[in-house]
């Protein structure tokens, strides 16, 4: 199949996932991967490499989106309750996946942490959303689990990065050059956005761009991978896009429209069902897994923080999407797992986004919180009262 | 009869005959008058916090500049018109919001469906009626 086949078709699959979101209200990543696995299982549709190239960027493009999307304002607020919670979330599925996969499914180390790492994430994305949704990002529950999944995110980034770098000479540059990049892109940055902003040509986002690609190549010099400089790199900016509104509406509009969709049907394609049938048990499991040790690691800690909503706080931080499937989609390009293994490590992320956040509202949704007194704080911009 | 009345407002053609209808009445009964507004498709299981921040602002716009217009309409009547403007779901949403503000008549636009969609999940109308625990009056 060609290139141009490839993309005319890739191209249409993503017009068409972003039809399917408007008019099911679904997110469009969800549908992306599930078109690319029609994709890659029906029309006989495979990676190439300017597609994986593509991907790659995306990946790290979300991570920086990511990071930018912290609130460090509720991160300070929370520090104590969300280290406690957002760790103890990052580190119970992570050694239990890593436990299980490496002891009982007898996977190689290397393709455990990788396990350990998809299965930790909390998809800090789909939480926001039933957070918006049920007015809880104006409480005290909706900081705390909004500042412990930045916690958790930012122990995901950690742990690619770190685990899996082959320390060398290049490591050290990698490692130098990202802490330059990282000091100077809070005070440097808004300067060159300042100078040569709001331009159609669109330098700023340009800019933003080379610093990504910055990080990509000397991480692969350095035997690493960029997510934890991307991932910091995006929130050491996140004041500047919280202030520049525009800026970040710009960067959010080039990622979805041309570049992470990529990312999702890319991981889509290679998700074989017939792999995942064969599996079925082992993903079944793998799931248990998850939720079992988010519950193990979270619970404790949300009783003590939130007692009342200690277990829609836990099943909301027990959900994965994003990060979990860049961290299954490193694994499987650098050779770590094989196609089985991402097809059900992925399996077990898209699942993780749905079932939980289906039966924290519909069996454990706090409605005493927002149907207190004041119940949902007026925002005069919106015309009316607000959630 | 009616001190406090709620009008489901969303600017659709059936809603805008309800808050004409929730007007009026308020006036003849000297009532307090509040519309909700509830915003639906939020996108679930979003990727990015940025997909459901730039759908919510999309939608924020729209309910704003909506809200805005009814209340110059209500005013019009000498009738001070309060907004509210949630998201979640459309039934839910304004069932509880009726029950927990304590809103003696709930006023609802008709909203049709096609037939097998109503036999399958019932009308948005048929559900608030049925479960709005005050008075409800569907205006088509």
């Amino acid at each position: 199949m060609g290139d141009q086949y490839i993309a005319l078709v890739i191209a249409f699959l993503i017009f068409v996932g972003s039809v399917i979101s408007v008019e099911t209200g679904i997110s469009v990543a969800l549908i992306e991967i599930t078109l690319g696995v029609i994709g890659g299982n029906f029309l006989k549709l495979s990676s190439t490499p300017w597609l994986t190239f593509i991907a790659s960027f995306g990946g790290i493009l979300l991570t920086f989106l990511a990071g930018a999307e912290v609130d460090l304002v509720i991160l300070r607020e929370k520090a104590k309750e969300s280290l406690l919670i957002g760790g103890f979330s990052f580190l119970g599925p992570f050694l239990g996946a890593i436990g299980y996969c490496h002891w009982v499914a007898h996977w190689s180390l290397h393709a455990s942490l990788i396990a350990g790492i998809a299965l930790s994430t909390t998809s800090l994305a789909v939480v926001y959303a039933v957070l918006v949704e049920t007015g809880l990002t104006h409480y005290e529950i909706g900081k705390i689990i909004m500042a412990s999944c930045f916690i958790t995110d930012l122990g995901t980034a950690l742990a690619l990065s770190l685990l899996f770098a082959e320390f060398n000479l290049f490591t050290l540059v990698f490692a130098g050059v990202s802490i330059v990049v990282i000091f100077f892109l809070p005070k440097g940055s808004p300067r060159i956005f300042k100078r040569y902003g709001e331009r159609v040509i669109e330098p700023e986002i340009k800019f933003l761009f080379f610093i990504l690609f910055l990080f990509i190549y000397i991480s692969k010099l350095g035997s690493s991978h960029a997510i934890l400089p991307a991932f910091v790199g995006g929130l050491v900016l996140s004041n500047h896009f919280n202030q520049n509104r525009l800026l970040q509406r710009k960067l959010r509009i080039v990622a979805f429209a041309m570049i992470t969709p990529f990312f999702f049907v890319n991981g889509g394609l290679h998700i074989s069902l017939s792999m995942l049938y064969q599996h079925f048990g082992l993903f079944v499991v793998l799931f248990g897994v998850k939720q079992v040790t988010k519950i193990g690691g979270i619970y404790p800690f949300a009783r003590r923080y939130v007692k009342k909503e200690a277990m829609f706080t836990t099943l909301l931080m027990s959900t994965g999407l994003t990060m979990g499937t860049i961290s299954s989609m490193y694994g499987l390009t650098a050779g770590i797992i094989d196609r089985a293994q991402f097809s059900v490590l992925v399996a077990v992320v898209v699942s993780s986004a749905v079932v939980p956040t289906f039966i924290a509202q519909k069996w454990f949704y706090p409605s005493h919180v927002v149907t207190a007194e004041n119940d949902f704080p007026e925002n005069p911009k919106r015309g009316g009262g607000d959630v | 009869m009616f001190k406090k009345i709620l009008v489901g407002y969303d600017g659709s053609e059936g809603s805008k005959k309800a808050l004409a209808a929730a007007i009026d009445l308020a006036r003849h009964y000297g009532a307090e008058l509040h519309s909700i507004s509830v915003e639906e498709d939020l996108p679930r299981y979003a990727a990015t916090v940025g997909e459901v921040l730039e759908a919510k602002a999309e939608k924020n716009g729209y309910f704003a500049k909506l809200n805005e217009e009814a209340k110059s309409l209500a005013a019009k009547q000498g009738i001070t018109l309060h907004t509210k403007v949630v998201a979640g779901h459309e039934v839910e949403t304004i069932v509880n919001y009726s029950r927990e503000h304590h809103f003696d008549l709930v006023v609802i636009g008709f909203m049709g469906h096609s037939r097998v969609y109503d036999r399958v999940w019932g009308s948005t109308s048929q559900n608030l009626t049925r479960l709005v625990p005050c008075t409800v009056m569907v205006v088509k």
